[in-house]
């Protein structure tokens, strides 16, 4: 099998000491931002940018790679013991998890959820090792157009299945693409919208934007607020579940693992959206729905199950089409383009070091996780004593040597300040930096596909017709926006005819 | 996305002043700001030249870009969106202090190197944001710019601006 020689020279790159090192560092520092308080992955990959730029292409993007999937174990750990979910995806756990933690079964939680994070994440990189040479042969033949439909439809679900409002998000995307048109253009060498400084002839560095936005704007965001550090009172014991709990949870587990990796896979998918999924499918499969947030264990296991399969399989978007599905992944296709690496179709061929050394170091980072996550998870939760002052202003002053040391530019210190006000104001006033950045990240990709099938087509828009990814894709979206504009109307009118008929009532 | 959900959830219940009527105001600033922007942005790129579709010049995506965050602004401004915002504390006016000190730390950098404004920077964070004791804060400070001086400018070569303390220290030691 093909499959196993790719894996086998994964393998031989994730086992040299130096990478394995690095896995091992990504996923300790991963479970860590987990449970530390005010820093999530995209704030700590976006801190360790400028560092990764010196290392080896192959060690930065498994460290990275660790980061992530390993915030996913993390985020866990505070969600559970304390309602606090260190990151988004693990909102979810909160509910039945905190629960579990008041009827002293901590523990089993805590087992479970690692457990299933185990089992999620490796078969999605079963998946992953398996399905990703045929996708990216099918790859190889998609056209311009296609790539233009994939990407706005990307943005699309980004910006309406994210939090908050649509138009909000809508409008951040808008400015994160008007943002990377900033600089030269890419084709006739003209200068836009640089106002006569040198320094953004090249465009804004992504580094800088990024450690702005969600580096220095959350780190000023998470010292607004005054709590104090909570102490864990709760002694956990008993985290390996019992035969009970496994039985129960057994099935949510397999359902998380498919339904992760599937949702993962979709642009736009990964972490929050696949655990809120899963939590719903328990519900509603579940004999006795009213056990759900009363402490279930189904709705712990099967969430976090599945929100570290779609973690595992958003990899197949970015590493094959060369599209981040959202932030996080964002923050690596930056890292790997600092590198002087676009990831595309034909990374596999080019690079297979790299792309099977970071899909071979995720079965070790898995397997290091649960390691980390079942015995060791003492260690982690002494972490919490760390206080929000003191993690923050460390942090600020990594972000603030690290930015120079890309360019060894003060200029670059202005521009992350700068952002770092924007992402402040953004977070206080509802905007979410998110779709900015994907959108900065993805606007060149974008702007040249667009230009590209202008070209082929002649300057014709039947392009975005004639192409069969495109056309579904725009098909599916107009059906889908002219229906929520309809359910919409029918609500508000639905609402109004209320209020008049309570009216006239009286 | 992600950090911004846990926002969501931890500041869900809805800030009292949103209803009054004569704050709605407040929650139309950033959309004007940024209604401004994409409207400038417009005729910015009407200015680089469109060109033509089979031929697109340098201002014709720019024009499909800024007409977009210019429609969402615009949208925006009529109907604001309330729900999100969060309270102006006497912890945020505290917190434009920290800018501040951000911009002074970046000027004095450039001026004077990296020992003297980072030390600068750790003790005033650590001491009011942190809130920490005279004691640890200095400790963390002192010990915080020797670790970072050492990793950044000894172990990985970034090359800072000239420093006038660590200058005067291998100076001294050199003699």
């Amino acid at each position: 099998m093909d499959a196993f020689n790719n894996l086998g020279l994964g393998f031989s790159v994730a086992f040299e000491p130096m990478n394995l090192l690095f896995v091992f560092v990504g996923v300790i520092i991963g479970t860590a931002i987990g449970v530390l308080p005010g820093l999530g992955p995209t704030a700590t990959i976006a801190l360790l940018l400028p560092i990764t730029y010196t290392m080896d292409a192959t060690s930065a993007v498994i460290m990275l790679a660790g980061i992530y999937y390993g915030s996913m174990y993390g985020g866990t750990i505070t969600s559970v013991l304390l309602r606090i979910p260190g990151e988004a995806a693990s909102v979810v756990t909160t509910f039945d998890g905190y629960q579990m933690t008041k009827q002293g079964r901590a523990g089993p939680a805590l087992g479970i959820s690692a457990i299933g994070s185990f089992i999620g994440g490796t078969v999605a990189i079963i998946g992953l090792t398996f399905l990703a040479p045929l996708l990216a042969q099918v790859a190889v033949a998609v056209g311009p157009a296609s790539y233009v439909a994939i990407m706005v439809l990307g943005l699309f679900l980004v910006t309406s299945l994210g939090t908050g409002s649509t138009m909000k998000s809508l409008c951040m995307a808008a400015i994160g693409l008007l943002l990377s048109t900033v600089g030269q253009d890419p084709i006739t060498g003209t200068a836009r919208f640089t106002f006569g400084i040198p320094s953004l002839l090249g465009g804004f560095d992504f580094v800088a934007i990024a450690m702005g936005l969600f580096g220095v704007g959350q780190l000023l965001h998470s010292l607004e607020r005054t709590e104090k550090a909570q102490a864990i009172t709760t002694k956990i014991k008993n985290i390996w579940p019992s035969r009970k709990d496994f039985r129960d949870s057994s099935g949510a587990i397999a359902r998380g693992s498919l339904l992760g990796f599937v949702i993962g896979v979709l642009p736009g998918g990964g972490g929050v959206i696949s655990s809120l999924a899963s939590y719903a499918l328990e519900k509603r499969r579940a004999k006795d729905p009213s056990r759900f947030g009363k402490g279930a264990i189904e709705g712990v296991a099967g969430p976090e199950t599945a929100n570290n399969a779609s973690s595992t399989s958003a990899f197949i978007p970015l590493l094959i089409l060369g599209i981040p599905s959202n932030v996080v992944l964002a923050m690596l296709y930056g890292a790997l383009l600092l590198q002087g690496i676009t990831p595309g179709p034909s990374l596999i061929e080019d690079r297979p070091d790299i792309f099977w050394g970071v899909i071979a170091s995720m079965y070790i980072g898995n397997v290091m996780l649960v390691i980390l996550n079942i015995p060791l998870i003492g260690i982690f939760i002494q972490m919490l004593r760390v206080r929000t002052g003191i993690l923050a202003t460390f942090a600020l002053m990594v972000v603030m040597v690290g930015v120079y040391s890309i360019n060894n530019n003060p200029f670059d210190m202005w521009v992350v300040l700068i952002f770092g006000v924007f992402g402040w104001i953004m977070i206080k006033t509802g905007f979410d930096p998110g779709p900015l950045v994907l959108a900065f990240i993805l606007g060149p990709i974008l702007e040249r596909s667009f230009r590209q099938s202008m070209l082929i087509s002649d300057g014709s828009f039947g392009i975005f017709v004639t192409d069969p990814i495109s056309a579904t894709i725009f098909g599916a979206l107009a059906v889908s926006l002219t229906y929520s504009f309809i359910s919409r109307r029918r609500r508000v009118k639905a609402a109004q005819t209320l209020s008049r008929v309570s009216v006239d009532a009286k | 996305m992600s950090e911004d959900t846990l926002e969501a959830v931890q500041v869900a219940e809805p800030a009292p002043f949103a209803t009054a009527g004569r704050y709605q105001g407040r929650f139309r600033l950033v959309p004007v700001v940024l209604l401004a922007t994409g409207v400038a942005a417009v005729i910015g790129s009407w200015r680089l030249g469109l060109g033509e579709l089979t031929n697109p010049g340098p201002g014709l995506w720019p024009l499909v870009v800024s007409i977009a965050v210019s429609i969402s602004a615009a949208i925006l401004t009529v109907i604001p969106d309330i729900e999100a915002y969060e309270k102006w504390t006497r912890r945020t006016t505290l917190l434009m202090g920290g800018v501040l000190s951000l911009v002074v730390f970046i000027l004095l950098f450039t001026a004077i190197g990296f020992v003297v404004p980072a030390f600068l920077l750790l003790l005033f964070w650590l001491r009011v944001f942190g809130e920490e004791s005279w004691r640890l804060a200095l400790t963390l400070a002192g010990g915080g710019t020797a670790v970072f001086y050492v990793g950044f400018a000894v172990l990985l070569g970034v090359p800072f601006p000239d420093d006038i303390a660590a200058g005067t220290i291998t100076r001294l030691i050199g003699m």
